[in-house]
């Protein structure tokens, strides 16, 4: 992982994490006192289909290194929302591409309330692509 | 939005209180060096630190702050929110300020529990900053009333759904009952004489039930399963099932011949059998406002050749010798069993409990019950004393790991075991005993063999007559109602409560309440507090007539809506969004309108709006984009 000194910046993961899956999934990770990297910010959300495409753009530009939407996946418990969300996170790779962003920095994944191994495997996997990849250079894709 | 990372300044007084946890979190956080941080933050009007933030005196510090107008945005960085948010929130009303002011910052779960040192305490400032993003731009919500049915609805028979219907019914509300089977007494009427009172299982049951079906608030289903569910707390509605006579005829007939009961009676080691099943099978619905699930526990069925169970017919289960045993009228000083006998009886603890990974296999399914089912101890030491004072000539062998009689009169039962001679081996987890035949010229049928560790490791061997294997609990399997009703449950297969010590028989579903076994094993006297306790959750819940919804529903900004549909068309749930005709500044415009009872907050809305006009109440795109910055903030831990 990167070290923080004055030139090199931790890349910093984004975890979009809905209540009633991923965020307590989470939890149960917590409980279990599994540790895993720091760089990680967890926000709880009602369903990630809240988010448009821009979002996500924004979060790049501002300097966040790689996100994870952690959804319910099929559990959603809005009907038709993963699907959605699916096309929109399709929507943004495309706008991705087109700024020459690399796309693993962003993922779309489904964690339960138990999901422990999973969300470790998530959180490591993407930390390989940000330690790989680097901070997103402001304005200039990565 | 802005390329620039920068802190917004709002115009609110936000107060940050960090909780120490008692050192879950001050071990690893520097809780003081987050606080002073905190306080530098834009907006942030006071910051204050308690050993307990959810204590009273904790709670207290909040409330004497919104009181004081020190503070009118509140920020609490402590456990999991679904721990504490709502303890948070109710100060805020108790202190007269509106509840939805306020944020939550998990710093223990998603911080202290997993990381450690600077980085922990780095990532706990940027939460807490994150969090005082997302309540700058907090505004005071109404909660959403919607009118609860008073009714509830049991699922299960046994004796946590006979104490909860009966706890309801008293309390005024009208219940619906569903039981599965045609009985009522769950697995309590598969025993005899319960331990450590001596009490008839069926004396129990026959009162309990007896009240249930002399209520008339109560509507009793035997025979009945849930197949439909849908609705909120409040109001659901369910579609039940009743099965026809032809397919339990078999099972009633079985029982009934035997004990020459009739309906209305109870029936040895099925229950209390109140009337046959339909001619024909029934559906029907219920609407009701609260459920309470207590769909009980099955006795553990040991795997072919587990201690020989299955090889050996001299091997059986300890529910199937207190059947023997109630059943048995022969009289003699040694216990007779099918005309044989029975010298030297070997118990065996711990089948199918306290099961460890790479010691014990699986089951089929991948399962392994690593908990202790808590009640079988008393069981097998109960029935040994039974056997021992009333069949003196019938020794009794003890293989046991851990003897575990919890509870008032039950560590008595242990103390009477020894004085009736009842002999003990202890054995490690690794060291199982060995059931085997006899090869010898005695005429015991069997031999068990284990390593003692009461003799330092001796190794013994009893010849024995019978070989009783002490079966623990295992859940029902009601994965149909876990999916329909998207219940938590937990790796040991139990449905899970939001937390196990301050809020044990609730749900995360609202409105669904746990009773009794289908949580974790229980004896009967715990199921009927759980059930009690359920029962008495369900009423709260149902007291005021109407339930209180969170508000965290669509909103339209009308003046930046041009009603371009985008949203009606994006919208999950049909009927939650319109456009309408009305009028704005004197012309009439279309402009999308949201029906909050119908909203479910789902934001599929916000992310289509090309002018940003619909957002979701507590939950807005804005304070995600704040929150953001906040995290990609180099100042608030510089």
């Amino acid at each position: 992982m990167a070290t923080r000194d004055n030139h090199v910046r931790e890349g910093k993961i984004l975890i979009l994490a809905t209540e009633t899956c991923a965020y307590p999934g989470a939890d149960s990770v917590g409980q279990a006192h599994s540790s895993y990297a720091a760089n990680t910010y967890i926000l709880r959300v009602r369903s990630p289909v809240l988010f448009p495409e821009q979002f996500y753009l924004d979060c790049f530009k501002k300097g966040i290194s790689g996100i994870i939407i952690m959804s319910c996946g099929e559990e959603c418990p809005y009907e038709g929302a993963y699907k959605a969300l699916a096309k929109r996170v399709d929507r943004t790779y495309q706008l991705m591409k087109a700024q020459n962003l690399e796309i693993r920095r962003l993922r779309l994944t489904a964690i339960c309330t138990v999901c422990n191994r999973a969300f470790l495997n998530e959180v490591n996997q993407m930390n390989e692509v940000v330690r790989e990849l680097g901070p997103p250079a402001i304005g200039h894709g990565a | 939005m802005s390329s620039e990372t920068k802190i917004e300044t709002n115009p609110e007084k936000i107060g940050v209180y960090i909780c120490y946890c008692g050192g879950n979190i001050s071990d690893h956080v520097d809780v003081e060096a987050v606080r002073d941080r905190a306080e530098k933050i834009p907006g942030v009007s006071v910051a204050r630190t308690n050993m307990f933030m959810c204590s009273d005196p904790g709670q207290e510090l909040i409330m004497e702050d919104l009181r004081d107008g020190v503070v009118d945005r509140v920020v609490v960085a402590s456990c999991a929110p679904s721990l504490h948010e709502m303890t948070f929130r109710s100060a805020i009303y108790r202190a007269g300020k509106n509840p939805y002011i306020y944020e939550h910052a998990n710093i223990r779960e998603h911080v202290s529990w997993v990381h450690h040192g600077e980085k922990a305490t780095d990532k706990a400032t940027l939460l807490v900053a994150a969090a005082t993003a997302k309540a700058g731009l907090l505004k005071p919500l109404e909660p959403i009333r919607m009118e609860a049915r008073r009714h509830a609805t049991v699922i299960g028979g046994g004796v946590a759904g006979l104490r909860a219907a009966k706890d309801l019914a008293d309390r005024g509300i009208d219940v619906v009952l569903i039981e599965k089977s045609p009985f009522l007494g769950g697995q309590t009427a598969q025993l005899d004489r319960i331990a450590p009172t001596g009490d008839r299982a069926a004396d129990l049951i026959s009162d309990l039930a007896g009240q249930v079906l002399q209520d008339d608030s109560i509507a009793v289903h035997t025979c009945a399963s849930v197949e439909k569910f849908e609705g909120y707390v409040g109001n659901f509605k369910l579609g039940v099932k009743k099965q026809s006579a032809q397919t339990n005829a078999q099972q009633i007939l079985a029982q009934l011949k035997p004990s020459g009961k009739k309906p209305g009676e109870f029936i040895p080691f099925a229950g209390l059998y109140p009337w046959p099943p339909p001619a024909s099978d029934e559906k029907f619905s219920v609407e009701t406002g609260v459920i309470v699930l207590a769909t009980g526990f099955k006795s553990y069925a040991p795997y072919h050749g587990e201690y020989g169970y299955g090889e050996l017919k001299e091997v059986i289960t300890l529910p199937k010798l207190i059947r023997i045993l109630a059943e048995n009228n022969t009289a003699g000083s040694c216990l007779k069993i099918d005309g044989r006998n029975i010298r030297h009886l070997a118990m065996i603890h711990c089948v199918g409990s306290r099961k460890i990974p790479g010691v014990h296999p699986e089951d089929e399914s991948g399962n392994l019950n690593e908990y202790c089912s808590r009640t079988c101890c008393s069981a097998t030491l109960n029935t040994a004393n039974i056997i021992r004072e009333t069949y003196p000539e019938t020794q009794v062998f003890e293989f046991y790991r851990d003897i575990r009689t919890y509870g008032r009169g039950q560590e008595e039962l242990y103390e009477q075991a020894s004085r009736n001679k009842v002999i003990f081996l202890r054995f490690e987890a690794q060291d199982s005993p060995e059931v085997s035949k006899n090869s010898d010229s005695d005429d015991f049928p069997l031999r068990v063999k284990v390593r003692d560790a009461l003799t330092f490791g001796e190794d013994v061997e009893a010849p024995v007559d019978l070989v009783v294997l002490v079966t623990g609990m295992e859940p029902n399997n009601v994965s149909e109602l876990v999916d329909m009703m998207k219940i938590p449950v937990g790796a040991d297969r139990f449905l899970l409560e939001i937390h196990p010590k301050l809020r044990p028989v609730e749900l995360s579903v609202a409105g669904i309440l746990l009773a009794g076994t289908c949580q974790a094993p229980m004896d009967i006297g715990e199921t009927c507090t759980g059930a009690s306790a359920g029962a008495v959750k369900a009423a709260a819940l149902l007291a005021r007539g109407y339930v209180e919804l969170d508000p965290f529903v669509a909103e339209v900004d009308l003046h930046t809506c041009n009603g371009t549909g985008a949203c009606v068309e994006a919208c999950l749930n049909e009927g939650a969004l319109n456009l309408v005709e009305m009028k704005i500044d004197g012309k009439k415009v279309k402009r999308a309108q949201v029906a909050p009872a119908f909203c479910l907050g789902c934001g599929a809305c916000v992310a289509v709006c090309p002018e940003n006009a619909i957002d979701i109440n507590g939950w807005t795109l804005k304070q995600y984009e704040a929150m953001v910055d906040m995290i990609v903030s180099d100042d608030v831990v510089a």
